[in-house]
């Protein structure tokens, strides 16, 4: 009989732990998981502010940016740290707002900033930038070709999953920047407003 | 005993992990089929003695637009996620037919009337959503209602862009006729020339280093434009604002297009980030053609001639109204030759540097259907030429060089 009793109180016991220990090991499992990307993300994060840290690596890219000698954009290369696509593309956009280090013209209205930056499976950039873009005094047509195509080109120059780019402006569909160029419809590069 | 365990305890993991794994498992399969149903309208046509009532019910609230062409009235449905038609048959002595189709942007319910003389009124209820549509057949009631044509009508092109929220109770619009006999005589003797004055308003358009504003220019020169046209007295002349006021993008193409314009100009003055960028460009439209669009575009260049006679009757009326958003696409060829002559001009006529002819995705060119330009005149934001711009004599030059341009191309491809 004590035998017995003792017997069941030991599987009781074992039951209870073996319980216990299978809700840890799915925690441990499934928690983990979660944990690990918030560290890659949590790194990544760090050294883009950080800029060129230990051996982050870094990837050439080609921006357009304004001459004030011919009027056509002109190619200037820089480095930007590796990461995926809609991240490389957001750091372009945010070379190019920053400006070019050699002699072309910054273009992007200051303070601009990049709200969001993401592609769609089928190529499709958007773009989406706060309301300072559209404060510029030398909005005319020119002036709105420049900034549209600097974008439009420097992404789809740089990145093949890139076809076509739509322009939003603090979130929203925008008809035009200041009266001129069509935002309603997504981009292609044109080309031809590079210099050969 | 240990293999008891064992069993025990595999089998506990077995549970737990099929009970976790199940759930986001779940989750994901409920997602697409717990989302939104396609929106169904119903439509239903019922004549009365006095007006024939179209009835639109929908499962939910739409944001609409009505529009009349000829002989159509075209409701505009902003659904992206797709909508449905469940029509219930008629026999109508006003209506011939009620059909769906889809434009890039919305969805358009086409109600075919049998003649394009009917004036429509509507009323509006919601939840449950239901458009009520009363058509009446002009040339029964009173036929002699002939106004100027002079005013724009109201509706812009189902364009891209917002469609406004629809104005509330019961609106009649009456612009049905609008004076067909005298703007149809009009028409035959007369081109119809629509001049649209860039920018207004608070939308001023690039600034000069002196304060010269883009849009008090580009009004000085139009104006200057159309007297200069007037007082040929060949062609008529439609300008789009008259005063210091703002004009939307699609509304201007609008006015071009009510008032059956032959020739659309747009006046610009430049502006670029370079100060000493200069001199005048003429631009006609690019299209930023996606794939879809360029095919559109590839079947109306291999169907050449104008667009109102390149298909039968039938095959047009659909391809008309999906394409209504992109009218350019269909003048592009007359467009660049119009640019070309206007460009000429101004290069013969002012002391400027000749930029050329180029293409732009211009937002004001897009819905216009006829051939039409966008001329930069030169860049304000270029202190001498912004000088220029200011004085009366380099703005009546301009217009001079505008007109001479234009006419040459009515000589050159007005028909008899």
């Amino acid at each position: 009989m004590k035998n017995n009793r003792n017997k069941k109180k030991k599987l009781r016991a074992l039951l209870i732990l073996f319980i216990v220990l299978a809700i840890i090991i799915m925690i441990f499992l499934f928690g983990s998981r979660k944990e690990k990307i918030r560290h890659e993300r949590g790194a990544d994060r760090t050294d883009q502010v950080t800029g060129k840290k230990a051996d982050l690596p870094m990837k050439q890219v080609t921006l357009f940016f304004l001459s004030d000698t011919d009027g056509l954009l002109h190619p200037e290369e820089r480095e930007i740290p590796e990461s995926d696509l809609s991240g490389e593309a957001r750091a372009v956009v945010e070379e190019l707002i920053k400006g070019p280090q050699t002699g072309l013209m910054r273009i992007i209205p200051e303070n601009t900033r990049v709200r969001q930056l993401f592609v769609t499976a089928d190529g499709l950039a958007y773009v989406d930038l706060s309301r300072q873009v559209t404060e510029a005094n030398f909005y005319g047509s020119s002036g709105e070709m420049a900034v549209v195509y600097s974008i439009v080109d420097s992404l789809a120059y740089n990145f093949k999953a890139i076809k076509k780019v739509s322009l939003l402006i603090e979130g929203n569909e925008r008809e035009t920047l200041g009266g001129h160029v069509d935002l309603s419809n997504p981009f292609q590069p044109d080309y031809s407003l590079i210099a050969r | 005993m240990m293999p008891r365990y064992i069993k025990i305890f595999l089998t506990l993991i077995l549970v737990a992990s099929l009970g976790l794994a199940s759930v986001p498992g779940s989750l994901q399969a409920k997602a697409p089929a717990g989302a939104k149903a396609t929106p169904v309208i119903k439509v239903t046509v019922e004549d009365s003695p006095e007006v024939t009532r179209v009835k639109i019910s929908g499962s939910s609230n739409l944001v609409y637009n009505l529009k009349k062409s000829s002989d159509w009235l075209i409701v505009t449905f902003r659904a992206l996620a797709g909508l449905k038609l469940e029509k219930s048959p008629f026999t109508s002595q006003v209506v011939k037919s009620v059909d769906l189709a889809k434009s890039p942007e919305a969805y358009l319910l086409i109600i075919k009337a049998v003649s394009p003389d009917f004036s429509f009124s509507h009323s509006i209820r919601k939840s449950p959503f239901e458009l009520t549509i009363d058509l009446k057949l002009k040339n029964r009631v009173a036929a002699k209602e002939t106004k100027p044509v002079e005013t724009p009508a109201k509706t812009p092109p189902p364009a891209s862009g917002q469609v406004n929220p629809p104005p509330a109770v019961n609106q009649s619009v009456e612009r049905a006729g609008q004076g067909l006999t005298s703007s149809q005589s009009e028409k035959k003797a007369f081109k119809t020339i629509v001049i649209d004055p860039g920018h207004g308003g608070i939308e001023t358009g690039a600034k000069g280093n002196y304060g010269t504003l883009e849009k008090d220019i580009t009004l000085e020169v139009a104006k200057k434009l159309k007297e200069r046209i007037e007082g040929d007295l060949k062609y008529r002349v439609v300008i789009t604002r008259e005063a210091d006021v703002v004009v939307g993008l699609e509304r201007r193409a609008a006015v071009a297009n009510n008032n059956k314009a032959d020739l659309f100009i747009s006046i610009h003055a430049n502006g670029s980030k370079r100060a000493k960028a200069r001199g005048s460009e003429t631009y006609f439209l690019s299209l930023n053609a996606t794939d879809e669009e360029s095919r559109r575009l590839a079947y109306f260049e291999n169907n050449s001639g104008e667009l109102e006679n390149r298909l039968g009757e039938q095959d047009f009326d659909d391809l008309k109204l999906i394409l209504w958003d992109m009218a350019q696409s269909a003048y592009l060829k007359q467009s660049s030759q119009l640019a070309d002559f206007v460009q000429n001009q101004l290069n013969q006529l002012l002391n400027t540097q000749n930029r050329g002819i180029k293409q732009a995705p211009f937002k004001v060119l897009t819905g216009v259907a006829c051939p039409a330009i966008l001329v930069e005149i030169a860049f304000i934001t270029n202190p001498e030429e912004e000088k220029k711009l200011q004085s009366e004599e380099f703005q009546t030059q301009v217009a001079e060089a505008i007109y001479q341009g234009l006419s040459q191309y009515f000589q050159l491809y007005e028909k008899p």
